[in-house]
């Protein structure tokens, strides 16, 4: 099977003052359609520029990143512009959603940068937002929403487009823990849904310990990659979701 | 992205932060508003100029001065020249202004020859020029070559006033009888007819002469008026109260005179005798010593004049009079029209100033928005959409209080009529509304073509000050704007 991402001698060196940091040194990736990823590692170990590497938001000091077999590392902006509309969905910590839109606006947003007509996106973007649970939140702003509310917009919204890949920074960092457990439901069974290869920067453990993949960084190297055998991710997610699934059924 | 979204995004923007777009507006609103009213005052100076140096004179005549003194260069102004001058580009009708200074004649008419006018504003000209030159009739028809009043009797036009030229030799020329003035009343407030009936009345030019002896001799020749010349100094006094006859008709009896008087006939005009060097020098006899040359368009007259100068002739037209006045128009609108920019020039750096707050206000939006994939020329167009819509909305709001400002002044004494302004106050200030105007044309003037380029104008202003901000916004690091709180 072909990766949908191909990471090969990545480095990302910032200057600080006369000193050279090296927040990604040297690493080599490779990630499969389909998969749920999780990088983890402490505060500082390099986990969201790595992020920001694979989504393309940051260029690479030496090495390259593929996507879907392309290039990402050597596009321009606009190029980027396009291949995000087309393949890469986000979900930020902090939302990220437009203040002076509403929910369905917000959710309708890269509809629209891809040219889809207001009438169908705002239908695509109010099915999203059932499949959230939030049809009586579609005509809400964010302002008028909870956190988790406001990140389920945001879920939508990286999903309405069925997108390659989905990257995630922190998705739960700002929610509580019951709330965390319901945001990562929802973003996992989309994930699943849809087949698309979901990639999230998480400290917590407990929310890796659900991941296909899970990728540590320390100080910037890759100090391990591994697959997590099926039984036991099954068993892990059981576990979180245990009540949660209870309450909705 | 579509169009309408950017469009419709734009709009959002534009009213989420009202009150700033509001102020905004306004500055944009006073700079259009300003350059309006300056340029629509220049206009009706202009205008103004135009029909005050066309009560002057044609604009689109030129005349040729051929009066010859000593000797000249210049070829013979005779009939074959003058065809030439009339087949040029551009010409529509040449006419010589012929006068017969050396014949001695009156005109006379009623009982007993009593009333007598005078000859010497008569002018014998192409009979096809009158029309063509612009001089109008208020009453009868123009002279052709083949209009026959009868054998021996000269067709001619008369001017409006031509009647009030008589007088009556009977009376002292002191008497209040001797003259009937245009406009004079009786007692009664009637208006008094002039002496004689034009049209009707039977009038003729005595050719009148004396032997040596002293011994009066004259030739009577019946005048008819085929038509009433309407009065207009712009084409010569003679539209009032002078005679228009056929140029061959006025060299008849120019002969006839000479042949009454047994002089010889010279054949010309030009009977000067110039001094040179301190010796007689016969005049020399250069052909018509006066030619009108219609032009068919004002912009035409320059181009035909100096053709005619070229060959050596002194002519004279209204262009060189309107071009002076033009280029003080013009330089007086250019000092307007810069004072009038430099406001909009305020109203554009406010413009500027107003989006470039609004990318600090919407970085994160910007970023927002690259992430999800927007493309960099969209985000430039969507800044460059909100500030040209500042800028065309300024420019609508300035345009309609333009216009209103416009009929404010164009109306001002009626307006303070109505509002029962008065005094010396109000008197002041409509007479600096009226000081570019001769008094009945418009104060301000505002063509469409105006409207249309205000708004271009400040949509323009709005764009061009709109491009730094979009280059800036565009230059915005997606992450620092996702991540900025």
């Amino acid at each position: 099977m072909t990766p949908v991402i191909e990471v090969t001698n990545l480095r990302k060196i910032y200057k600080v003052g006369n000193e050279k940091v090296y927040a990604l040194n040297n690493v080599n990736l490779e990630i499969y359609p389909g998969e749920v990823c999780c990088i983890v590692g402490q505060s500082g170990s390099g986990k969201s520029t790595l992020l920001n590497q694979l989504a393309g938001l940051e260029k690479p000091t030496t090495g390259q990143v593929k996507i879907l077999g392309k290039e990402i590392s050597a596009m321009t902006e606009n190029q980027l512009a396009k291949f995000r509309q087309e393949n890469l969905g986000f979900i930020f910590q902090s939302y990220n959603l437009l203040p002076s839109m509403t929910a369905v606006e917000n959710v309708a947003l890269p509809l629209m940068f891809k040219g889809v007509s207001l009438q169908k996106r705002t239908q695509l973007a109010k099915a999203a937002l059932a499949q959230m649970g939030l049809s009586r939140r579609a005509n809400h702003k964010p302002t008028e929403m909870s956190g988790g509310q406001q990140q389920r917009v945001g879920i939508a919204r990286a999903f309405v487009s069925h997108p390659k890949v989905v990257f995630a920074d922190e998705p739960t960092g700002n929610l509580d823990s019951y709330t965390t457990k319901k945001v990562l439901y929802q973003m996992l069974s989309m994930a699943y849904q849809q087949g698309i290869t979901f990639i999230m920067v998480t400290h917590e453990p407990e929310l890796a310990a659900c991941a296909d993949r899970v990728i540590t960084l320390l100080d910037g190297v890759v100090q391990s990659n591994h697959l997590l055998p099926v039984q036991e991710i099954e068993h892990n997610r059981a576990e979180l979701f245990r009540e949660l699934e209870e309450t909705q059924e | 992205m579509k169009v309408t979204d950017i469009l419709r995004l734009a709009r959002e923007n534009l009213r989420r932060r009202k009150g700033r777009t509001a102020l905004t507006v306004i500055g944009v609103v006073v700079g259009t508003c300003a350059i309006v009213v300056m340029i629509s005052l220049g206009l009706a100076m202009s205008q103004s100029i135009e029909s005050m140096l066309a009560s002057w004179g044609d604009l689109t005549q030129i005349q040729i001065y051929n009066y010859v003194y000593g000797s000249t260069d210049a070829p013979t102004l005779d009939d074959e020249m003058l065809a030439s001058i009339k087949a040029l580009e551009h010409v529509t009708a040449v006419t010589p202004y012929y006068q017969a200074r050396n014949v001695n004649a009156t005109i006379v008419a009623g009982k007993n020859d009593r009333y007598n006018s005078y000859f010497y504003e008569t002018y014998g000209l192409y009979p096809d020029a009158v029309e063509a030159l612009g001089i109008q009739l208020i009453s009868g028809n123009y002279l052709t070559e083949t209009t026959d009043v009868g054998k021996g009797k000269i067709p001619v036009l008369v001017g409006e006033n031509f009647a009030y030229s008589f007088y009556d030799s009977t009376k002292d020329w002191n008497s209040s009888k001797y003259q009937v003035y245009q406009g004079q009343t009786d007692a009664l407030g009637n208006p008094v007819d002039p002496f004689v009936n034009v049209e009707k009345d039977k009038m003729w030019i005595r050719l009148q002469t004396w032997d040596d002896d002293g011994n009066e001799k004259h030739e009577d020749y019946q005048m008819v008026v085929v038509g009433v010349m309407a009065s207009d100094y712009a084409k010569g006094y003679f539209t009032d109260s002078g005679i228009v006859m056929r140029l061959a008709d006025l060299k008849r009896l120019e002969q006839a005179y000479e042949k009454l008087a047994g002089k010889r006939s010279s054949g010309s005009a030009s009977y000067m005798v110039g001094v040179n060097g301190g010796g007689m020098v016969a005049q020399q006899d250069n052909g018509y010593e006066n030619v009108y040359v219609k032009v068919d368009s004002v912009d035409h007259v320059e181009e035909v004049e100096e053709i005619i100068q070229s060959y050596g002739y002194q002519t004279n037209s209204m262009v060189q009079t309107r071009e002076a006045m033009q280029a003080q128009v013009a330089q007086t609108q250019f000092i307007l029209g810069g004072l009038a920019a430099i406001s909009l020039f305020v109203a554009a750096l406010n413009i500027a100033n107003t989006m470039t707050m609004a990318i600090y206000e919407r970085t994160r939006e910007i970023g927002v928005m690259k992430v999800l994939g927007c493309e960099l020329g969209k985000i430039r167009t969507l800044f460059l959409v909100e500030a040209g819509g500042i800028g065309f909305l300024g420019g609508v709001i300035g345009v309609i209080l333009s216009l209103i400002i416009s009929f404010i002044m164009n109306n001002f004494a009626l307006i303070a009529a109505v509002l029962g302004f008065g005094g010396a106050g109000m008197g002041d200030l409509s007479s600096i509304f009226g000081m570019y105007t001769d008094g009945s044309s418009a104060a301000s003037v505002i063509p469409i073509w105006l409207i249309l380029f205000a708004l271009a104008f400040a949509t323009l202003v709005g764009v061009l000050s709109g491009i730094m901000p979009a280059v800036r916004a565009t230059k915005i690091s997606a992450l620092e704007a996702i991540r900025h709180e």
